[in-house]
């Protein structure tokens, strides 16, 4: 977001009132100081007192001044969206209401056609109608000269400057002269009678040659004869403010021959961001004389303009000398009378509020060009009306405590800017609100003055500086959030949004100071994960995507895994194979971490199944079935279990058994005659046993286990 | 004696050789060891840096080189030799990274380890280097507390290296000495392994001459004395005498039913369901077990068309299984009634069927005739195949003669004393013979090895670890500390009570220690002292239910009622009183606390009363606590956590998350004690209800323990 300035209002609010120029400073240091106790013999103590006072304020004023400049380089928040200072807000939302998608639509259309126009077919008409000159006695000359003056108006490009240039390029194109009457009377005017001239719209257009900055014109006027005085001179003060304000009126000097007077004047149709400056209507352009010897930069200075001694601009026009004219911009074809909205080409630096304002009236000052509907006197009483407050003068007196002792008391006088971030708040709550909330380093206690407004200042002793925002702000690292690989799990943060809560109504008792023992703790209480978690064995940060992962599940942690086998490693009267099987049950154990006696037979048959494969190939069977003995003894399984464990082994055994059998006689090893005898018998008997299994399955249904089955398909044959 | 002069020579390189082969061994075993953890670790950083590559994770990116003032940020290195070029790297600086506390290693667990006292000083803590001059006099105290500091120089290593060193010099002094016999001559490490045997003693000459190079060492008789001492144990250690050959093994033998389940009964854990279990010091043996559940079943329907009960004549098999009945004492006077009924048996005869192999004999046996087996009932107790053979009929190979071999004959003593003469259910789990076999080694046994049988017996054996150190296992509560003691509501640690024969009464290790009689225990199950469970049909959460009230988790073989014994793979149990035996902990957090250090959080909120987790840790008995606390002070960070009278839980090696866990004295959590099945273990509760994201506390000053000791009155009353 570009830098916003806070609304129009607080420029022109700078610019006019007199009385806010004390608001720069910091308020505090400006003012005089209030010694309270002041004490003759310890007069030491109280300096070193004072000392001790003015760098405890110094550090958090530093501060804020810091936070300041930062907060207008780069704002995180714009005071005009808190609620408190809704005021600042100009814009309305109004309009929201009768919203329609058709608007979005008409408004796009429109703007288009408006270009359209603009671009196409705006002629700038001028028609003159006088040219204005109070000083001058029209009945002394009248009898020699001609009442009229020549205008000769020249468009003014000012291109871009290229690199071997100094300044920029600035080409003027004449565009017509015309014979203005001098002092008209404004009962005799004539609309068709007047002097018109066109500047023809492709004039404007960017393909003209150089690349234009702006457009300006540049209005000539000279009167032969004459040049007797220089009442305009102290005028010139004036006129330097306007171009401060506008920033659009130039001055041009140009010497002319000595027998005419010549007064120029300049004002600018499209700015650098191609702005249309000019819009409809009638003008009334204050000249100025030229000298006969430009300003040299010699002589140049710098004059302090903004001390208050200038006069209003608009005295000049009451005077002259005035060049009075009409604008139009004119379609070719259509003849359109309405000018152009003026609308940004280039909205990046644009103050929206006020263009999108709509009033033409409010756009319009800021030109410094005094519009003739609205008379030239009273324009400066009517902007006053607008920008100061209806309210009475209101005193704010910052009293500065230390050591409960007021040390320091500063006095600012209608003034509502906040002393350190040189926030105008416009309103005294919105002040006080703003200084409890923003400077917090401080304790900010109201007390009423019948003058206004009494503010303690003190220095806020418990303070906390610890971050109060969502810490995942703080704690979020880079590269755990963003994958390029596809998406990749964050943590979840909660934001509340509250609609529409309830808030007291503002009144000023809220920052009386509070009574003993209430301390106020609006420390907003953030629950749930708002901290970096860190894993438990390395104490590297745990990532959003292994939160749900409990490093700590495990009952069978790795460590563990290995000591009991080492444990069990160390005996030196157990043999290999008891010590294999106990190996692997610890493992077993402690693996699904069984708890009650009534869960062992279920744990053996478990462990059978799950560990057959390597229990036959470390050749285990019978200490497995050593190891169901045993519990048995212990009186933790039954009989069955260990029928059905050992059943459950034998079928793989004496699959792997046959292979092995095989292998031997294929071999053609002299393996012993009794597997051979089992090999010549088995498929008679295997008929045999199929029949006898069909046949007890009907006697003992509880008997169908899987296990004569598996045994069928695991013949090799 | 003019040989001394050359020998003394010789015994001084004799002894520097070894001395240096010794220096080198110890290398080289140090550079083996070093290796293979190198190696440990290359697999674990390779297995981690797969893991990583596969996360998806944007690298973080680094600040590039091409910013701003590239030329400065350039970390040069200048070689001292003008012909090297200077090296320049860009430099890359990283973000600040916010540093976290201090934290001492530790191991994950999540049940208590009981781990022995340690009575020697395995490391001078090192608390800074200021703390250490400062406490010159907190150090001795420390070492005082100990009976001495690891790595002080034990006589272990310098017998060896005496023996290796009497040995070196054997050799040398024969050369020397012309006269000696060929004998000799032999190479060295043989030459040892010979003397051993022989039990000869070297030299004189050979002491003599090692007496006046290492004249502090003692005289040469004594140095002999020492010898001949070194030498004598050093032969049997080889050979355990006890350890019975593997039952999977060729080397098994034919040993009695005792030996063959020694280790199984000794090392298993009968709390633990584990063998040489990490928290029981020492188990009680089965021997002194009743059977509560003598399921003795005849098998009465054959289990095959050959089965030892279509050929043996009933009136036999009754007239055996009642000596066997006689043998068993115990054994009920129905059992003889019972071939006439059918019974339904949980396991079908049928299973038997399908082994083939099995069946394959018995078919040929059941083609054939009787006289095999009873002739091989004839032969001798030693069935030894070269003996049987000869007495075979050879008209087929596959009538060879029940061969009996150790494993096999072992296996049956084994599974006779479970299964006593169900002799088709033994001969399917032996495997390679057909009942009629078992049957007629019943006989056998019966008939030969009934005397044997009796005397057989072993006594029980602790079994023995390699190191010395190792065994030497914590010397468990003494009775006359609860006796003295008997008064005050102290909380003892339980041990199953064993005493064989009398009741449980005031003499009753349980009863003394205030605890109740656990399924562990060897007294009868109707015993007196024994808690009886809860019937509840709720959660089991209020003092309504027993076990909650005797602040005891509900015992999955005692509450068979209140869901504790149900779902075993859920974590939904309707009892709420049984979460710290399933390990129904909740999911914690580590990170910095908001107080001090690191702090425990937990991750989803949690209920009132809940379990949140189990303090874990080492189990230390009380002495090596106190030695351990004074290093703690010290460090001013302590673990220990009072468990009982006997026993403290030391988390600082090892522990869970719960142990980050900070003091407050307005904590959410509370601790409490709680009998879990015979242990004593610590749960931590939500003393409130707890949001996720909260901080947890609990109060370190107070221990449930005295909740406990209140029950404790409580249920006293109750018994009296």
């Amino acid at each position: 977001m570009a830098p916003q300035k806070h609304g129009s209002g607080g420029n022109g609010f700078y610019a006019n009132s007199g009385a806010s120029k004390a608001a720069n400073g910091g308020a505090h240091v400006s003012s005089g100081v209030v010694m309270t106790s002041v004490k003759r013999p310890k007069m030491e103590q109280v300096q070193t007192d004072h000392e001790l006072f003015l760098q405890a304020f110094e550090k958090p004023t530093q501060i804020y001044r810091f936070l300041r400049t930062r907060n207008i380089i780069a704002p995180i928040f714009l005071h005009r969206s808190l609620t408190y200072m809704s005021h600042r807000n100009s814009r309305t939302n109004s309009k929201r209401k009768c919203f329609s998608v058709n608007d979005l639509l008409f408004k796009a259309e429109k703007s288009k056609v408006d270009q359209e126009s603009h671009n196409m077919a705006s002629n700038l008409q001028l028609t003159f109608t006088g040219f204005f000159h109070k000083t001058e006695k029209p009945l002394q000359n009248s009898e020699n000269e001609e009442n009229s003056v020549s205008v000769e108006v020249l468009l003014v490009k000012v291109c871009h400057k290229k690199r071997k240039d100094v300044s920029c390029p600035v080409k003027q194109v004449p565009t017509g002269k015309k014979q203005v009457p001098l002092n008209p009377d404004s009962s005799q005017i004539k609309l068709g009678a007047f002097p018109t001239l066109i500047v023809p719209s492709q004039e404007f257009e960017p393909s003209n040659g150089h690349m234009v900055k702006s457009y300006s014109l540049l209005f000539r006027v000279s009167r032969p004869g004459g040049r007797e005085h220089n009442g305009v001179t102290t005028r010139d003060t004036s006129m330097n403010v306007m171009e401060e304000l506008s920033n659009r009126k130039k001055r041009y000097c140009s010497n002319q021959d000595d027998g005419e007077t010549i007064f120029v004047a300049q004002m600018t149709v499209f700015d650098k961001n191609r702005r249309l400056q000019l819009l409809d209507g009638e003008y009334e352009v204050s000249m100025q004389e030229i000298e006969e010897s430009p300003v040299g930069k010699k002589r140049a200075t710098w004059e302090t303009i903004l001390d208050g001694k200038w006069l209003p601009p608009f005295e000049t026009f009451s005077q002259g000398p005035t060049l009075q004219f009409t604008l139009r911009w004119t379609n070719d074809t259509a003849d359109r009378g309405t000018a152009p909205v003026a609308k940004p080409l280039a909205t990046r630096n644009s103050e929206s509020s006020t263009v999108d304002s709509g009033k033409p009236s409010n756009v319009k000052p800021p030109h410094a060009v005094a519009v003739s509907e609205s008379v030239g006197a009273d324009l400066p009483v009517r902007r006053e009306q607008t920008h100061v407050e209806p309210r009475q003068k209101l005193r704010v007196y910052y009293q500065f405590l230390y050591n409960n002792n007021a040390r320091q008391q500063t006095e600012a006088r209608d003034d509502l800017h906040c002393p350190w971030c040189t926030l105008n708040c416009r309103k005294l709550y919105s002040l006080l609100k703003h200084l409890k909330l923003s400077h917090s380093r401080f304790i900010f206690n109201y007390v009423p003055h019948p003058k206004g407004a009494r503010i303690d200042v003190s220095i806020n002793e418990c303070y906390d500086g610890s971050y109060v925002g969502n810490p995942q702000d703080i704690h979020c690292q880079p590269g755990f959030a963003f994958s390029r690989n596809g998406p990749v799990k964050r943590t979840p943060v909660t934001h509340f949004l509250v609609c529409r809560p309830k808030r007291s109504k503002p009144s000023l008792s809220e920052f009386l100071e509070p009574e003993d023992g209430e301390q106020e703790q609006q420390r907003t209480y953030i629950s749930g994960h708002n901290r970096l978690y860190f894993h438990s064995d390395s104490c590297t940060p745990l990532r959003p995507q292994e939160m749900d992962v409990d490093s700590e599940d495990e009952t069978d942690p790795a460590w563990l895994r290995e000591k009991t086998v080492m444990q069990i490693d160390e005996f030196t009267d157990v043999n290999e194979g008891e010590k294999e099987v106990m190996k692997l049950w610890n493992l077993h154990v402690m693996k699904h971490g069984f708890i009650a006696d009534n869960q062992m037979n279920q744990a053996c048959l478990l462990f059978v199944e799950q560990h057959s494969t390597t229990i036959i190939e470390k050749n285990l069977c019978r200490n497995i079935l050593l190891h169901l003995v045993s519990m048995h003894d212990f009186g933790l399984v039954n009989t069955g279990t260990i029928d059905k464990a050992m059943a459950h082994l034998k079928p793989q055994k004496d699959g792997q058994e046959q292979a092995k059998t095989q292998d031997d006689a294929d071999g053609g090893s002299s393996s012993s005659s009794f597997h051979i005898t089992t090999l010549k018998a088995q498929p008679i008997n295997f008929s045999e046993c199929r029949k006898r299994t069909a046949g007890h399955v009907t006697t003992t249904i509880q008997s169908a286990s899987s296990f004569p089955v598996t045994t069928l398909k695991a013949q090799p044959r | 004696m003019q040989f001394i002069g050359p020998l003394c020579k010789r015994v001084k390189s004799e002894y520097m050789r070894l001395r240096q082969l010794k220096r080198f061994r110890k290398a080289e075993e140090i550079k083996a060891l070093f290796q293979s953890n190198r190696r440990k670790i290359e697999g674990r950083t390779e297995l981690l840096n797969e893991e990583w590559s596969k996360l998806r994770i944007q690298s973080i990116p680094l600040s590039t080189t091409s910013g701003s003032l590239p030329s400065k940020k350039l970390c040069m290195v200048e070689s001292g030799f003008p012909s090297f070029p200077y090296q320049a790297v860009a430099m890359r600086p990283l973000t600040t990274v916010a540093g976290i506390p201090f934290m001492y290693s530790w191991s994950p667990l999540q049940q208590n380890f009981m781990v022995e006292d340690e009575t020697f000083l395995h490391n001078i803590p090192y608390m800074g280097d200021e703390v250490l001059e400062q406490d010159e006099a907190f150090l001795e105290e420390l070492i005082d507390n100990y009976d001495g500091v690891h790595g002080d120089r034990g006589e272990a290593g310098q017998t060896c290296l005496f023996i290796q060193f009497v040995l070196g010099q054997y050799p040398f002094c024969f050369k020397s000495q012309i006269q000696d016999n060929a004998d000799f001559s032999l190479a060295f490490p043989s030459l040892g392994r010979e003397l051993s045997a022989n039990k000869k003693i070297p030299h004189d000459k050979i002491f003599t001459a090692i007496a006046s190079m290492f004249p502090y060492k003692g005289t040469m008789e004594e140095l002999k004395d020492k010898y001949k001492d070194l030498l004598e144990p050093s032969s049997p250690v080889k050979l355990p005498p006890l350890c019975t050959p593997n039952m999977d093994g060729p080397l098994a033998k034919s040993v009695q039913r005792e030996q063959s389940l020694h280790s199984f009964h000794t090392l298993f854990c009968r709390r633990c369901f584990k063998y040489d279990c990490f928290l029981h010091p020492f188990h009680a043996s089965p021997n002194v077990y009743k059977r509560k559940n003598k399921e003795i079943r005849m098998e009465t329907e054959p289990c095959g068309l050959d089965c030892f009960l279509l050929q043996v004549q009933l009136s036999e098999y009754i007239t055996i299984s009642y000596v066997f009945l006689l043998k068993f004492a115990d054994q009920n006077m129905q059992s003889s009634q019972r071939p006439r009924r059918r019974r339904r048996q949980p396991r079908p005869s049928s299973s038997c069927g399908p082994t083939p192999s099995g069946f394959c004999e018995e078919g040929k046996e059941g083609g054939s005739d009787h006289e095999t087996t009873s002739s091989s009932e004839g032969n001798s107790q030693c069935p030894s195949p070269a003996k049987l053979r000869p007495g075979e009929e050879g008209a087929e190979e596959s009538e060879s003669p029940p061969q009996w071999s150790g494993a096999e004959e072992s296996l049956f003593r084994v599974l006779h004393g479970t299964y006593y003469n169900n002799f088709c259910s033994i001969a399917r789990l032996i495997g390679t013979k057909t009942c009629r076999e078992v049957y007629e080694f019943a006989v056998k046994e019966v008939l030969i090895h009934h005397v044997p049988l009796e005397d057989g017996g072993i006594s029980p054996q602790k079994k023995k670890r390699k190191h010395s150190l190792c065994s030497e296992r914590i010397v468990l509560i003494s009775l006359s500390i609860c006796l003295t003691d008997n008064s005050s509501n102290q909380v003892y640690n339980y041990q199953p009570c064993d005493h064989p024969e009398h009741p449980c009464d005031s003499s009753c290790s349980c009863v003394m220690t205030q605890n109740f009689c656990e399924k562990f225990c060897q007294c009868d199950q109707e015993c007196q002292n024994r808690f009886p469970g809860c019937r509840c049909k709720t959660q089991c959460n209020t003092k309504q239910c027993p076990c909650y009230l005797a602040v005891r988790e509900c015992d999955p073989d005692l509450c068979m009622t209140c869901g504790a014994a149900d779902h075993w793979d859920s974590k939904q149990v309707s009892c709420k009183n049984c979460s710290i035996q399933r390990g129904l902990k909740k999911h914690l957090l580590l990170a910095p606390s908001d107080v001090a250090g690191w702090g425990t959080f937990i991750k989803e909120p949690v209920q009132k009363n809940e379990l949140i987790s189990e303090y874990c840790g080492e189990l230390i008995s009380q002495d090596e606590a106190d030695r351990r606390g004074r290093i703690y002070d010290k460090y001013m960070s302590s673990f220990l956590f009072n468990l009982n009278n006997d026993f403290v839980v030391d988390a600082t090696r090892k522990g869970n998350k719960i142990r980050f866990a900070n003091h407050s004295v307005n904590p959410n959590c509370y601790a409490k004690v709680v009998m879990v099945n015979g242990d004593h273990r610590i749960g931590i509760f939500a003393k409130r209800a707890i949001q996720r994201g909260e901080e947890l506390f609990f109060d370190y000053r107070y221990s449930q323990a005295d909740a406990l000791k209140y029950v404790g009155i409580e249920r006293e009353i109750d018994i009296v």
